[in-house]
């Protein structure tokens, strides 16, 4: 990963350099050594902050959004799960195709912050639950790609929904206390919200009180409402990044309810995996002449 | 605050038997806003709107409630009782304490009561947000389009002509005529299809209002009421029209023989045929698929031997958009394959055949000139076994309906057969003899009586050969024993369906259709020939299974709601149609994508963002296409979008005063 640091900076250069683009967006070094954090980098001089290591496991492909009125393109790194995500956001017509230059990576997995805090330096730091299971660990959309085009990681066959069987074995009572349990300790930061590519609204209908739908109480019945709206207003979207609970402050699954509704829609609707395919039709977002409801 | 008056409605006993509606007024002055309430036997009476009016002026309310029936019923009623008395018309509300409530809790009178105060508190809460809305008006297109060519289209397409507006006729087959063409004699007259129908084909044909549109297709609508744009495929005939004249020697010298449609099989007609004689137009088509000279690219006679040069291989699908103002939709209907019912034989028995194979059989025009032969050996047969409710009535392997038209059908196939074959005996199974009608059961009767035909009530469980003839055997459930029958020909009254593209074409009009795939009409009592889509009227058995005079009925019908419709220049549209609020819509295009009657449209505006003038996308909704669905306002993640007269707001308010 080193070496390939070294493509990133000289790549980024260069294409500031020639004013491919007015600003590049990768990683930098955090605070810690085992943080990275995303660096928007718009003079050739700064490129040698950029990185490429075990830590860059921020999505990229939002903060797209706060450049897309500015002139000229904005160039971004996109591993497999960025590139997901900013599929996503061209399907939903949020960015311009022609404004980005994509540069794709091969991602090995990222290491999970919270072990690597435990463990300490030196020690063998095992990669997130979620690039465990990451099928897809390479950029899809790209105008380049940097190193070898190779898989460079353990692919799992398919999904892993045991954790959603296993929540579905449950009662109803002890789904619903599950429930309870989880979200009772939600603090509507709207962490969740403000990371997830999906959620692209110009205006979050949470941010409206006035519209009736939801009010600002933090309390279990409205937290609740917040979490399952929420999951339907990405159902059909959602990539699987999973950095919404990664940013969740008091660590709620918030994958679970969303991989939940994944397994429903390729059970309903066909097997779809969102952000795979730019040209492909929404599974929820739709109106055909061969939908199976008969009374309409 | 607003000024609400809340009006109960007894309807009679319908509600005031079960619902204490003196009690129901009563609590209702206890709602936010209400300042005037009171109980009626009769609201929707001349009375009971006076009382309305009266109160609006004596109370000064700006807003009224009347709980009675479903707004389904009287809506426009108490619209514009209010209009009458100086509100706007979308200032009424209408709680449902009929079919929501008294008819379904008959038996707790308490608890409906309860919930009648419920239902008036939510449309309570709801009146207090309604906004004015004003209808507007559009223009309207003075041409009608008619979809099927068989008797309720000629029909519909004669009416509307004759009223004085431009009708097309679109019909998919060379001809129209339809199957009532294929009908030899019509029930209970006994008077010849053709000479009843041929007549009113040449009508439609020479009408200087009627242009006709066969062997054509509708490929695609857009628009809406007084304004359909509607795009028809006019299949490549290769034959010119406008220089045919219809001598028919092109199909008397064609080489290659084909299996008859209209014959049902029973014949051969050539590649390049019309198909029947007395087809309208009377100038033939080829059959692409089994020309010899599509298909090896020799042959050619109908090009030598035509006097006027009017074949013409080179001749491609033509497509015409047109804009009309209505839609008459007869695609009629097809009949049932009893080739999935194991009882009959699959279909292998070519002497089990259907009704419509009969008629042509009996036909002097069919293939057998009138005489009946059997398909097999051609031998006159003695015994002729009818078999009705083949695929009707039977949920398990058909149709769960009643077709309607095959008691009668299957009776006059008796007495046809009685008189034709004097030492013929008929037995006929049924499961039970429907006969409603002006003259029908009289004609039952005389098939019976007169005609001697066996009716025997029962079903058959198998037929299989023996022989040269077919075993019928059955169950005689009057007399409780099996039966057993030597049938020389065996006639299946086969259900009446829905055509096989009837799901498409529905779904290009915008109109509904039921498990059965037949059109739905907007009201099963008070719009019968209405479909959900205004504009777009229904006529014969697309509809349902219909026997001729019910389909020209409704023909008729339907064309009086188009004349009504195109008799003025301009009508007014519902203003409950979708609004886009365009500064939180954020163009993710998923409500267009969503709309069913394509009603919604990305458009770019601008805006400042960030100190400079950029351009951005937003949804923007078509009032005159927009059905008010509500689609798009749930697929609208940040609810930039609401539909008029059901906002969030105002449903959240009923929500909130059943709940809070």
């Amino acid at each position: 990963m080193e070496d390939l640091t070294l493509v990133l900076r000289r790549t980024a250069k260069e294409i500031l350099e020639k004013g491919e683009a007015q600003m590049v967006i990768g990683w930098e070094k955090g605070a810690f050594w085992y943080s990275s954090t995303s660096a928007f980098i718009s003079k050739p001089e700064d490129t040698e902050r950029l990185i490429w290591d075990e830590y860059c496991v921020n999505n990229l492909a939002k903060y797209l959004l706060d450049y897309r009125h500015k002139e000229g393109k904005v160039a971004v790194f996109v591993k497999g799960c960025d590139s997901r995500a900013l599929n996503v956001l061209l399907q939903d017509k949020q960015l311009k195709r022609e404004k980005i230059l994509i540069i794709g990576l091969a991602c090995p997995g990222m290491k999970d912050e919270v072990e690597a805090r435990k463990l300490g330096r030196g020690s063998s730091i095992p990669l997130y639950k979620k690039c465990r299971e990451c099928r897809y660990p390479n950029a899809l959309n790209y105008d380049f790609f940097i190193g070898e085009d190779k898989v460079i990681k353990e692919i799992p066959a398919q999904d892993d929904f045991s954790e959603v069987q296993a929540l579905e074995s449950l009662s109803p009572d002890e789904k619903y206390n599950k429930f309870v349990a989880n979200y009772e300790r939600c603090l509507r930061c709207y962490a969740c919200r403000n990371i997830c590519p999906a959620c692209n609204c110009r205006e979050c209908i949470f941010d409206r009180t006035a519209s009736g739908w939801s009010s600002k109480a933090n309390n279990v019945s409205e937290n609740m409402f917040f979490a399952l709206t929420r999951a339907l207003h990405v159902a059909g979207r959602c990539v699987g990044c999973g950095e919404c609970e990664r940013a969740c402050p008091v660590n709620i699954p918030i994958m679970l309810l969303n991989k939940k509704i994944i397994q429903d829609i390729n059970a309903l609707f066909g097997e779809y995996e969102a952000g795979t395919d730019v040209t492909a039709k929404l599974p929820l977002g739709g109106f055909e002449f061969t939908d199976p409801e008969e009374f309409m | 605050m607003k000024r609400v008056g809340v009006f109960v409605c007894h309807c009679g006993t319908n509600i005031g038997a079960v619902v204490d509606c003196p009690q129901v007024a009563e609590k209702a002055m206890d709602f936010p806003g209400v300042v005037y309430s009171v109980d009626y036997k009769y609201m929707c009476s001349e009375p009971g709107q006076e009382m309305i009016k009266k109160a609006v002026q004596e109370h000064r309310l700006d807003r009224v409630v009347v709980a009675s029936c479903s707004p389904r019923m009287h809506e426009r009623t108490f619209q514009r009782c209010v209009e009458g008395a100086g509100l706007n018309s979308y200032f009424v509300e209408m709680a449902n304490i009929r079919e929501h409530c008294s008819w379904v809790h008959a038996g707790e009178p308490e608890k409906a009561t309860e919930k009648a105060m419920d239902l008036v508190k939510m449309a309570v809460a709801k009146v207090v947000k309604n906004k004015p809305l004003q209808k507007a008006t559009i223009p309207v297109t003075d041409r009608a389009l008619v979809i099927g060519g068989g008797i309720a289209g000629i029909q519909a397409a004669l009416d509307i002509a004759n009223a004085g507006h431009v009708v097309d006729i679109v019909e998919k087959e060379p001809s129209i005529g339809g199957k009532m063409a294929q009908i030899d004699k019509t029930f209970p007259t006994l008077d010849c299809s053709a000479c009843i129908l041929t007549p009113k084909m040449v009508e439609a044909a020479s009408h200087p209002n009627i242009n006709l549109l066969t062997y054509s297709e509708v490929e695609k609508v857009e628009g809406f009421v007084g304004n359909f744009d509607v795009t028809i495929k006019k299949k490549a005939r290769s034959v010119n029209m406008d220089v045919c004249t219809g001598c028919g020697l092109c199909m008397e010298k064609c080489p290659k023989k084909v299996d008859s449609e209209f014959e049902l099989k029973m014949s051969k007609r050539r590649a390049i045929y019309t198909p029947f004689p007395q087809a309208i137009p009377n100038k033939p088509v080829i059959d692409r698929e089994n020309c010899t000279y599509f298909n090896t690219g020799k042959c050619g006679i109908c090009s030598k031997v035509c006097p006027a040069g009017a074949v013409d291989y080179t001749q491609e699908d033509e497509y015409l958009t047109r804009r009309y103002g209505a839609i008459v939709v007869a695609i009629g209907f097809e009949l049932f394959d009893y080739s999935v019912i194991g009882e009959y034989g699959y279909g292998k028995y070519p002497d089990v055949i259907t009704g419509l194979h009969f008629e042509r059989l009996v036909n002097a025009s069919g293939p057998t000139l009138g005489k009946i032969k059997r398909p097999s050996d051609h031998k006159e047969p003695k015994n002729v076994v009818f078999i009705k409710c083949v695929g009707s009535r039977d949920p398990a392997k058909g149709k769960s309906y009643c077709s309607k038209a095959c008691c009668m059908y299957t009776a006059k196939h008796a007495t046809l057969v009685r008189e034709k074959i004097k030492d013929s005996n008929i037995y006929i199974f049924y499961m039970d003899v429907r006969t409603p009608g002006k003259g029908y059961d009289e004609f039952y009767n005389r098939t019976r009586e007169q005609y001697g035909a066996n009716y025997i009530r029962g079903r058959v469980s198998k037929i299989y050969q023996q022989g040269e003839r077919l075993i019928v055997r059955g169950e005689d459930t009057l007399l409780g024993r099996p039966v057993e029958i030597e049938a020389d020909l065996v006639v299946l009254a086969t259900a009446m369906v829905a055509q096989p593209g009837a799901g498409q074409l529905a779904q290009k009009l915008g109109i509904g259709y039921d498990k059965d795939h037949f059109y739905t009409e907007a009201h099963p009592k008070l719009a019968p020939v209405e479909t959900h889509t205004q504009g777009v009227y229904l006529a014969g058995a697309c509809q349902g299974p219909k026997d001729i005079p019910e389909s020209v009925a409704q023909a008729s019908a339907a064309a009086a709601k188009v004349c009504g419709l195109l008799s003025k220049r301009e009508m007014l549209t519902e203003p409950i149609v979708s609004e886009v609020n365009e500064s939180i819509c954020a163009g993710c295009g998923m409500c267009v994508a969503i709309c069913p009657y394509k009603a919604i449209e990305l458009k770019t505006i601008s805006e400042r963002i960030q100190g400079q003038t950029v351009e951005r996308q937003v949804a923007s909704v078509n009032g005159g296409l927009c059905q008010g669905c509500g689609a798009c306002t749930v697929a609208c993640r940040s609810a930039a979008l609401n539909l008029k007269h059901f906002t969030d707001q105002q449903i959240l308010a009923e929500v909130n005063a059943l709940c809070l």
